[in-house]
C-alpha cells in the first residue's frame, strides 16, 4: 500500500469502502474497509482469488451498487450523494464498461450497440473519433452485423468500442478476456494497452490472468475484500509470483 | 438520429413477433367484438332507415290517433274512420287520400303449408297502379273487387305462384282465395325487407282484413306546389283533437328507430362480450409483458448499466406496446367487418329480417377501436413497465438478482384490500342497489373487476403450495405424476415462479369464474322457472304464433264455438300506465282461471267478469293495494280506467302482473286485438285425440298457429330459456378460449425461457418424450389451478346475483355440480391443448444449441 495521492484528484477512488451480504450467522464482508484509488491515464488490473470481492469494488466504483459503508469517488464525485437519474447520467457519460459476456444489445447492430450510450444521451456522435475508435478495434466490416452474427472476440472488441466511444472518465472491464482464446483476448489487451498509453483512456480491469495483468501500468490484488498488495510497472512473472504468495 | 429509445422498442418487437402474436390475437378478438358491434349497428341502422324511407314514397302526411305516452312505434293506436278520408280530400292542395290497412296476413303455398317469411306477414290495402307509399307494381296490375290480390314479387316466385294462380290467404278473418293479378316490389326491388305483401283492393281489405271502416291511418299525397305545412295545419283545422296530422317520414323514422333499438341491443350484447374478452386479454398482455421483462432482465439491466434512465426504459416497453395495440387494433377491425357480417348472416339464417348492407366504418367506429386496443394494451403492460425501475442494473452481471420484487406480505395486504373492496362493491350493487340499473350494473362490474384483481394478486402467494397439492393428487395417467421425474419436474417449475404460475392461472380463473357464476344463476333460474311452470300450466291446450303478431282473434272465437272444448281464453296484452309508469296489462276472459293458475292468494278470478283487476303480490305490495282499493290506469289512447282490484295472486310466470278482462280492454282501446297464445280445456267426457283433432282441424285455417299440449307448451317456454342460456355459454366459452391461448402463451414463453434448462435436462440423458410430460403436465397444473380458482370465485358469485335477482325470476338456488365437475375435468384437457406447442419446441431444442444459450 504505497498510494497516499488524494482521493479526490483520481479518476476514480474508493474510501474506506465496506460491502456486506447477509445478516448475521450468513454475513459475508465481500469489501472490508478498502482504501484505492485509480489515477487518470492509467490501466489498472485488479487480482485476486475467486471470491475475494474484485467484482463487487468494480460494480459500487461504477456507480452499479451500493455500499454498505464507506465512500467511492468517480472524478471527484462522491456517488452516494446520487440519486437514480444521476447515476445514470454518471454512468452513460463518465463510466464505461466491458463485462465477461453478454455486453451486447442482441436487437442492435454492432454499430448501433457502440453508439448507444450517446444515442441514449441525445448526444451527436463524434464522426472521427468514431472511425478512430471503429478502425482500431478492425470492426469495419462488421458493423452492421447483429451480435449473434459476430465471434466471441469481435463482440467483446464491439464492447471495448462502446466503451471507448463516449470517452468516459474512467473503463471498467471484469474479465474481458476470461471468455476468449489466447489469441483474440491479446487482441482486446493490446488495443486497450493501446487506448490508455496513445489516447489517454483510464482503464481499470479485473482480471485472473497474469499475462493479461502485465499489460497493466499496476496491479492491486485483493484478499478476503481486503487490498493486500500491489506492484506498478508489473511482468507477468511477478504477478504470478505474487499470486503464489497470496496463496491462491 | 433516431431515438435510440425507438430503435430499441422496434427491434425489440421484431425480434419477439413469435411470442408477441398470441397476444395480439386475444386483443384482436376483443377489438373485432367492439368494432364489430358498432358497424352492425351503423351498417344495419343505415340499411333499415333507407329502406323504411323508400317505403314512405310519396306520401306527405299522414293522418293517424295520437297516444298519450310511450312508443310510438309500437304503440297500438285506435284506428282511423274511414269517413274522414273524404274531409281531408276536399282540404285545398291534398292531391290524393289512402286509406293505411296493414293487418297479419299469411300466405299458403301450393302445398298448403304457410310461406315462412323473415320478416312480418302483411295483408295490405292497395290503390291504382302505383300508389303513395313506395311499393310499385313490377308485374301485372293491381288488385280489383273481393276475389283479385297481389303479391310481392319475392314472396310468389318462393311460395312458387305465377301469374293467374289462385293463392290461398290466411287472414283476420279467416282463409280466402284469391286470383295473383299482379307482383309488387319496393322501388324496383322485388322484396319488402323480409316481409311478405298481400295487396287488396280497398273494399277487399276492409273486410277480409276486418277492419270494419277503420283504418289504422290515412295517407295524404299533395298537389304540386302546396305547402305541406299550410295543408297539415288545414287538415288539423277539419279533425278533432282525436287525431294527429304528421309528416310523412314521421313514421318511418319512429318504425325505423324501434328496430334499431333492437339492433342496438345485439350491439350492446356484443359490446359486454367485448369486455369480457378485452378484460381477459389484459391479463394475458399483463402476463405476456411481464414475463418478457423478466426474460430480458440482463439486456434491460445492461442498459441500465451503460446509462440509460429507468423512463428511457419504460417508455422501451410501453412503446412495444403501443405497437402491438395499434397492430391489433388493424387487425382487430378487420376482423370486426368479419364480425359483423357473420352475425347479419347468422341472424338471417334464423329468420331475423337484417337489410343486406354494405358495411360502414364510421369514425366513431375506428377511435373507440383504437381506444379500447391501444388502451388495454398499454394499460395491461403499464405495471410491468412501471416494474423495470427495479431492475438493478447489476444483473447485467448477476441475473440471479433479478428483481427486488414487491414483498409476499406487502402483496397479500395489497390483494386482501382489492379483494374486500370488490366484495363490498359487489355487495352494494346487487343488495343495495343504488341509482337503478347503471348504479347496479357499475357497481356490481367494477366490484367483480376488484374481486377478480384481488384474487389475481393473492394467488400468487398460495400458488406455490396449491400446485403441490394438485400436482400430489392429480392421478394422471394411472400413478401420481410426482412419482415421475417429469411429473416432479412439472411441479417444481410451477412452484418455482409462484408469480407466473399464478398470473397464467387468472385468465382461466376469470373465463371460468364467469362460466360458473352463469351456470348457478342458469340452473336457479331454470329451476325457478320450471318449478313454476309446474303448477300453473292447467289448460290442456294451447295455441301460440310463430309469427311475429300473434293470434287473430277470429281464432279464440272459433275455438270457443268447438262442442269438443270446455273453456277457453285468449291472453291479450296492452301497455298502459299505473302510478306514471308504463306497465303491460294482460286481457283474460274469466274461463283463464282454469286455464292459467295464477295462484290466487287473495279475490277471485270471478271478479274479472265486473269489471275488476286482479293483481300480482310484488306491485300490490309496492303500490299497497289490497282486494278492494282502487287503481287507476292510463292506457295508451289516452282514456283512464279507475279499476277494484278483484284479487291478489303470486303466480307472474305467464299471465305478467297485471289481469283484466277483454271487456276492460275492449271498452279503454279500439285498436285490432291481437292475442299472444289461447288456452283451452277439453269439454268434460270428450276423448283427448277426438279434442285435439277438433283444435289441429281450426288450426289449419291459421298457419301460423301452433297447437301444444301441456307438456309441449312447458318443453317449449322452458326451450325458449335454454336457447338464451346457449348463446351466453357460447360467448363464455370464447372467452375460455382466449383464456387457453394465454396458458399456451406463457408456456412457450416459459419454455422459451428455460432453453438452457431444457438442453442441460437432455444432455443429461431426459428423452423427447419425457420432456414433453414435463411441460403438458405444467400447463395442466397450472390451468387446473385457473380452473379451482374460477370455481371457487364463480358458484358464491353466481349465488350471491341470484339472491339478487328478482323472487318472481328466481325463488331458489340451484347448484349444478355435474357443469362444475365438467368444467374442472375440462379444464385438464385445456392444459393438454395449451401444452401442444410449447412442449413440441421443448422437444425440438437442439441440446447443443440450448446448452450455450443464455
Ligand atoms: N448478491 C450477493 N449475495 C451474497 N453474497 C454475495 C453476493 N454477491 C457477491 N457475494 C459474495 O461476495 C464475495 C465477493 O464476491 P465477488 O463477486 O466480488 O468476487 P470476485 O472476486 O469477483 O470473484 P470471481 O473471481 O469468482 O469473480 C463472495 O464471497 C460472494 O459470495
Ligand atoms: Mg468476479
Amino acid at each position: 500500500m504505497t498510494s497516499t495521492t488524494p482521493t479526490l484528484v483520481a479518476a476514480a477512488a474508493a474510501l474506506n469502502a465496506s460491502k456486506i451480504y447477509g445478516k448475521d450467522d450468513s454475513e459475508v464482508r465481500a469489501l472490508d474497509d478498502v482504501t484505492v484509488d485509480f489515477t487518470e491515464g492509467q490501466f489498472t488490473a485488479i487480482m485476486g482469488p475467486s471470491g475475494s470481492g474484485k467484482s463487487t469494488l468494480m460494480h459500487c466504483l461504477a456507480g452499479l451498487d451500493t455500499l454498505s459503508s464507506g465512500k467511492v469517488f468517480v472524478d471527484g464525485t462522491d456517488l452516494s450523494g446520487l440519486n437514480d437519474r444521476e447515476l445514470t447520467v454518471l454512468r452513460r457519460e463518465q463510466v464505461g464498461f466491458i463485462f465477461q459476456a453478454y455486453n451486447l444489445i442482441p436487437t442492435l447492430t454492432a454499430l448501433e450497440n457502440i453508439t448507444l450510450p450517446l444515442d441514449l444521451g441525445g448526444v451527436e456522435v463524434d464522426q472521427t473519433w468514431l472511425n478512430e475508435v471503429v478502425s482500431a478495434v478492425k470492426l469495419e466490416s462488421r458493423l452492421t452485423h447483429r451480435p449473434s452474427e459476430l465471434s466471441g472476440g469481435q463482440q467483446q472488441r464491439v464492447a471495448v468500442a462502446r466503451a471507448l466511444a463516449s470517452r468516459p472518465k474512467i473503463i471498467f472491464a471484469d474479465e474481458p478476456t476470461g471468455n476468449l482464446d489466447s489469441r483474440s483476448g491479446a487482441e482486446i489487451l493490446s488495443f486497450m494497452r493501446h487506448a490508455v498509453s496513445d489516447l489517454g483512456q483510464t482503464i481499470v480491469m479485473v482480471t485472473h490472468d497474469p499475462v493479461a495483468a502485465a499489460y497493466a501500468d499496476r496491479v492491486v490484488f485483493l484478499a478476503d475484500g481486503k487490498v493486500v498488495d500491489e506492484i506498478t510497472s508489473p511482468t507477468s512473472e511477478q504477478v504470478l509470483d505474487r499470486m503464489k504468495k497470496l496463496g491462491s | 438520429m433516431t431515438s435510440p429509445v425507438i430503435r430499441l422498442t422496434l427491434r425489440g418487437v421484431l425480434a419477439r413477433k413469435f411470442r408477441i402474436l398470441l397476444t395480439v390475437f386475444a386483443i384482436v378478438s376483443g377489438v373485432a367484438f367492439v368494432s364489430g358491434a358498432f358497424m352492425l349497428t351503423d351498417s344495419v341502422k343505415t340499411a333499415i332507415n333507407s329502406l323504411f324511407q323508400e317505403l314512405r314514397g310519396d306520401i306527405a302526411l299522414e293522418v293517424r290517433t295520437p297516444i298519450a305516452f310511450g312508443d310510438e312505434a309500437r304503440a297500438k293506436r285506435d284506428p282511423v274512420p274511414d269517413a274522414l278520408a273524404s274531409g281531408i280530400k276536399a282540404v285545398a292542395g291534398v292531391s290524393s287520400v289512402e286509406l293505411n290497412i296493414t293487418r297479419e296476413s299469411t300466405i299458403v303455398k301450393p302445398d298448403g303449408k304457410p310461406l315462412k317469411t323473415s320478416g312480418p306477414a302483411f295483408g295490405i290495402s292497395w290503390v291504382g297502379q302505383n300508389g303513395l307509399d313506395g311499393r310499385t307494381i313490377l308485374a301485372g296490375r293491381e288488385a280489383r273487387g273481393p276475389n283479385e290480390v297481389a303479391i310481392d314479387k319475392a314472396s310468389a316466385k318462393r311460395a312458387g305462384y305465377v301469374m293467374g294462380d289462385t293463392v290461398t290467404v290466411v287472414g283476420p278473418t279467416g282463409k280466402g282465395e284469391f286470383k295473383l293479378v299482379g307482383l309488387t316490389g319496393t322501388g324496383k326491388t322485388s322484396g319488402g325487407g323480409g316481409a311478405s305483401v298481400c295487396a287488396f283492393d280497398p273494399v277487399t281489405a276492409d273486410s277480409f282484413l276486418g277492419a270494419k271502416g277503420l283504418a289504422d291511418s290515412i295517407y295524404i299525397g299533395l298537389e304540386k306546389g302546396a305547402s305541406r305545412s299550410t295543408v297539415q295545419k288545414d287538415i288539423a283545422k277539419v279533425l278533432t283533437s282525436k287525431y294527429e296530422v304528421i309528416p310523412g317520414e314521421q313514421s318511418a323514422k319512429e318504425t325505423a328507430g324501434a328496430i334499431n333499438d333492437i339492433i342496438d341491443i345485439f350491439g350492446k350484447l356484443l359490446l359486454g362480450f367485448a369486455a369480457i374478452s378485452l378484460f381477459v386479454s389484459a391479463f394475458l398482455i399483463f402476463n405476456t409483458f411481464a414475463i418478457i421483462i423478466s426474460q430480458r432482465l440482463r439486456e434491460l439491466a445492461l442498459l441500465r448499466a451503460i446509462g440509460a434512465s429507468s423512463l428511457q426504459i419504460r417508455l422501451m416497453i410501453l412503446g412495444e406496446a403501443l405497437i402491438i395495440g395499434i397492430v391489433a387494433t388493424g387487425f382487430g377491425i378487420l376482423g370486426g367487418v368479419g364480425v359483423s357480417k357473420g352475425i347479419t348472416a347468422l341472424f338471417n339464417a334464423t329468420g331475423a329480417a337484417f337489410p343486406s348492407a354494405t358495411i360502414t366504418i364510421s369514425t366513431r367506429t375506428i377511435i373507440a377501436s383504437l381506444l379500447v386496443g391501444i388502451g388495454v394494451t398499454v394499460t395491461a403492460a403499464m405495471v410491468p413497465a412501471l416494474r423495470t425501475s427495479n431492475i438493478p442494473p447489476v444483473a447485467a452481471m448477476r441475473p440471479e438478482m433479478g428483481f427486488t420484487a414487491m414483498q409476499r406480505g406487502k402483496r397479500l395486504v395489497a390483494g386482501a384490500a382489492t379483494l374486500l373492496a370488490g366484495i363490498a362493491l359487489l355487495c352494494i350493487g346487487l343488495f343495495v342497489q343504488p341509482g337503478g340499473a347503471i348504479g347496479i350494473l357499475g357497481a356490481s362490474g367494477l366490484g367483480a373487476i376488484l374481486l377478480f384483481l384481488g384474487v389475481a394478486s393473492l394467488s400468487t402467494s398460495f400458488a406455490a403450495p396449491v400446485s403441490a397439492v394438485i400436482s400430489r393428487i392429480l392421478p394422471f395417467p394411472i400413478w401420481p405424476m410426482t412419482r415421475s421425474v417429469a411429473g416432479r419436474l412439472a411441479s417444481r417449475n410451477a412452484q418455482r415462479t409462484p408469480r407466473r404460475t399464478a398470473t397464467t392461472a387468472s385468465a382461466l380463473m376469470i373465463g371460468l369464474a364467469l362460466v360458473s357464476t352463469v351456470a348457478v344463476i342458469a340452473a336457479s333460474v331454470q329451476k325457478s322457472f320450471k318449478d313454476r311452470l309446474q303448477g300453473s300450466v292447467t289448460a290442456d291446450y294451447y295455441v301460440t304464433s310463430d309469427g311475429f303478431q300473434g293470434l287473430p282473434p277470429a281464432f279464440a272465437e272459433k275455438l270457443a264455438a268447438l262442442p269438443e272444448l270446455g273453456k277457453v281464453s285468449p291472453f291479450r296484452a296492452s301497455t298502459a300506465q299505473i302510478n306514471g309508469e308504463s306497465k303491460q296489462i294482460g286481457a283474460v276472459n274469466v274461463d283463464m282461471g282454469d286455464i292459467v293458475n295464477v295462484k290466487l292468494t287473495s279475490g277471485s278470478f270471478a271478479s274479472l267478469a265486473k269489471g275488476q283487476i286482479l293483481v300480482h303480490r310484488d306491485p300490490a305490495r309496492d303500490l299497497s293495494l289490497t282486494v278492494g282499493s282502487s287503481v287507476t290506469i292510463t292506457w295508451q289512447n289516452g282514456t283512464t280506467s279507475k279499476l277494484i282490484v278483484g284479487g291478489i295472486y303470486s303466480d307472474s310466470s305467464i299471465a305478467g302482473n297485471w289481469l283484466v278482462s277483454l271487456n276492460v280492454l275492449a271498452q279503454a282501446s279500439t285498436a285490432p286485438p291481437v292475442d299472444f297464445f289461447i288456452g283451452a280445456k277439453i269439454a268434460p267426457g270428450i276423448n283427448i285425440d277426438v279434442a285435439r283433432a277438433a283444435v289441429d282441424k281450426v288450426a289449419e285455417e291459421f298457419p301460423s298457429a301452433q297447437v301444444q299440449d301441456q307438456a309441449e307448451f312447458q318443453k317449449s317456454r322452458e326451450d325458449q330459456l335454454n336457447q338464451l342460456l346457449i348463446i351466453v355459454y357460447c360467448l363464455l366459452v370464447f372467452a375460455i378460449g382466449i383464456a387457453v391461448l394465454g396458458i399456451a402463451n406463457t408456456m412457450a414463453l416459459s419454455v422459451y425461457e428455460r432453453t438452457r434448462e431444457f438442453g442441460l435436462l437432455r444432455a443429461v440423458g431426459m428423452s423427447k418424450r419425457h420432456l414433453k410430460r414435463s411441460v403438458r403436465w405444467e400447463a395442466i397444473i397450472v390451468s387446473v389451478f385457473g380452473a379451482t380458482l374460477g370455481v371457487t370465485v364463480g358458484v358464491p358469485l353466481g349465488v350471491a346475483v341470484s339472491i339478487a335477482l328478482p323472487k318472481s325470476f328466481v325463488n331458489g338456488i340451484q347448484i349444478p355440480i355435474t357443469t362444475i365437475v365438467f368444467v374442472l375435468l375440462a379444464s385438464i384437457v385445456v392444459g393438454i391443448i395449451a401444452a401442444i406447442g410449447p412442449a413440441r419446441r421443448a422437444a425440438k431444442l437442439d441440446v447443443l444449441e440450448a446448452i450455450s444459450a443464455i
